[in-house]
């Protein structure tokens, strides 16, 4: 590459992550930041210059997650690869609490099995043994999603590049070992009023939801971020997405893990029409 | 019915000379053992059948008399009534069918695929099949009951296939159209029973796997919320068509999951988390 095409290049990954930065700050989602940007790596360029900016904030990373885990998923964009984001601690909501409007672009909602890390996994290749000796304990999860991408309209690149749609997440309060799961088989309902609005099973996320972690450990040592202990890691969905509207509680249940819940803030408008 | 002579124009009412127009003639008893005949001849043939309502006005009742028309007919050869299937037991489903209650169709001893057993694709039209929960009758279940009598009335739970086969082109139908056809009912089995005490069936993994790859998954929430809901509705059924759940009829509560394909030439394994595991080959 000479002088010109690597500015030419890094004013692009500027220009993406400006984009999507404004869009993030001004509450008004943007136009898809492909265009801009050529692949998949470019897209995790820019992802990093938006994390780069987040931890000059001050923001502290306590995790990632896991995206287009599912077979659909990945179908419908036209990929064979999941891809991950960074969890702040601002992005963690207590069980139960509200979702303030706003918070998070264009919310959507899914259920996941979340992991706690006790060790770092900073292998090259790690080994199923390697994570659940790293793993402390798993818990129900409850992830926000959301895209400061305008109607979703999403490719890899700009999902990947938009810290991978995330948004908040929720994590359930009681600890269960992964000793006594069978998370290939265990059922997944998200309710709203009591109606299960998606339904799934750990099978759905890449075969089981520790196949996608260990693909995220692999991944992250080889982009030089390791996985830590202490670390939160959002596994993947374990049924399809559903979108999310203002006064909404959604809770999800899976077998072995127990329970978790989110609350949607109503708008004033609403509260003032109910 | 009485297609209108061509020959003679003045005969002819101009609406039922389209052979595509709904047919505004009440729903005879003649008309509904035609119209069994159409689709129990079309399942013994593998073939499709036009959509009965493209000709026919029916309503649900008229409907279920149909199904119920076909179930004699396979009675009349020899088989047996064993248990019933619920139909529309998701919420999505439902809604894309634009209705608000569950459906029937009524099993026979001829659709049921022993345990490990070969089902021949050949003898169906175009077999999808799709992962359920089953419920063994131990008492006689039938009308308004609870929860309680309900989990009463079972003397195992198990994992469960259905095989679907519509007797319409591309399972195009209508409401009416599918209750006519026994809800699309082709063959099932089953996996080992279990005892339903202790068992909570609200959000069993459910997986199908097709010569041991995972093709689709899904939660046992899907089907009404809990399956338990499902045999609820099936005695409620029963007691509308003068029947009741017999003991060691089979309740198939619903699919986890949308249906799959089911092509020739392959294994086909059923999983629910707790529950074991229901397998079957295709010739």
């Amino acid at each position: 590459m000479t002088v010109t095409e690597t500015e030419t290049a890094m004013n692009a990954i500027d220009a993406a992550a400006a984009r999507l930065l404004d869009a993030e700050r001004s509450g008004v989602p943007c136009a898809p930041i492909r265009d801009l940007i050529t692949g998949v790596e470019d897209a995790y360029a820019v992802q990093e210059r938006l994390t780069l900016g987040r931890l000059a904030e001050g923001r502290r990373l306590v995790g990632r997650k896991i995206g287009l885990t599912s077979a659909a998923v990945q179908r419908q964009l036209g990929v064979r690869e999941p891809d991950f984001g960074m969890l702040y601690a601002d992005m963690a909501v207590p069980d139960g609490a509200e979702v303030p409007v706003g918070a998070v672009l264009q919310p959507r909602a899914e259920a996941e099995v979340a992991l706690v890390l006790e060790a770092d996994l900073t292998h090259e290749r790690h080994t199923v043994a390697d994570l659940i000796r790293a793993t402390a304990f798993a818990l129900p999860a409850i992830e926000v999603c959301g895209s400061r991408v305008r109607d979703w309209d999403i490719t890899l690149a700009d999902t990947v590049a938009d810290n991978a749609s995330s948004g908040m997440y929720v994590l359930g309060t009681r600890p269960v070992a992964l000793g006594g799961l069978d998370l290939r088989l265990a059922g997944m309902v998200l309710e709203r009023r009591g109606e299960p609005v998606s339904t799934g099973t750990g099978a759905a996320c890449l075969g089981h939801p520790l196949n996608a972690a260990l693909w995220l450990a692999d991944t992250l040592v080889r982009l030089g971020r390791p996985l830590r202990a202490g670390d939160t890691v959002l596994t993947g969905a374990l049924g399809p997405m559903v979108a999310v509207a203002p006064g909404d509680v959604l809770e999800a249940r899976i077998d072995g893990l127990g329970d978790v819940r989110v609350a949607f803030a109503a708008t004033n408008s609403e509260e003032e029409t109910s | 019915m009485n297609a209108p002579q061509a020959a003679d124009p003045q005969a002819a009412d101009p609406q039922a000379a389209d052979p595509r127009a709904v047919d505004p003639q009440p729903v005879t008893p003649q008309l509904v053992a035609h119209l069994a005949a159409t689709l129990d001849e079309a399942a013994l043939a593998h073939r499709t059948v036009a959509r009965l309502t493209d000709t026919t006005d029916l309503d649900l009742a008229a409907a279920y008399r149909v199904q119920r028309a076909v179930i004699d007919r396979r009675l009349a050869r020899g088989e047996a009534l064993i248990g019933v299937k619920m139909g529309f037991t998701s919420r999505a489903k439902m809604m894309q069918m634009g209705v608000d209650d569950v459906i029937w169709g009524l099993l026979t001893d001829a659709m049921l695929v022993e345990e490990g057993g070969v089902l021949d694709p050949a003898e169906l039209i175009h077999p999808r099949i799709e992962p359920e929960i089953a419920f063994l009758i131990g008492s006689p279940l039938s009308g308004t009951v609870t929860p309680a009598e309900a989990v009463r009335a079972i003397a195992g739970v198990a994992v469960a296939y259905e095989v679907l086969d519509s007797r319409y082109a591309d399972f195009d139908f209508t409401l009416p159209d599918v209750i006519a056809d026994n809800a699309s009912a082709a063959g099932f089995g089953f996996g080992t029973w279990h005892d339903p005490a202790g068992l909570d069936l609200s959000n069993l993994g459910l997986l199908v796997e097709i010569d041991g790859r995972v093709v689709t998954s899904g939660s046992s929430a899907a089907i009404l919320g809990n399956p338990l809901r499902s045999l609820i509705a099936a005695a409620r059924l029963a007691a509308e068509a003068g029947l009741e759940l017999r003991p060691g009829w089979v309740v198939l509560a619903g699919a986890a999951t949308a249906a799959m394909p089911l092509p020739g030439g392959v294994h086909v394994r059923v999983s629910a988390a707790g529950l074991g595991r229901a397998e079957v080959t295709t010739r």
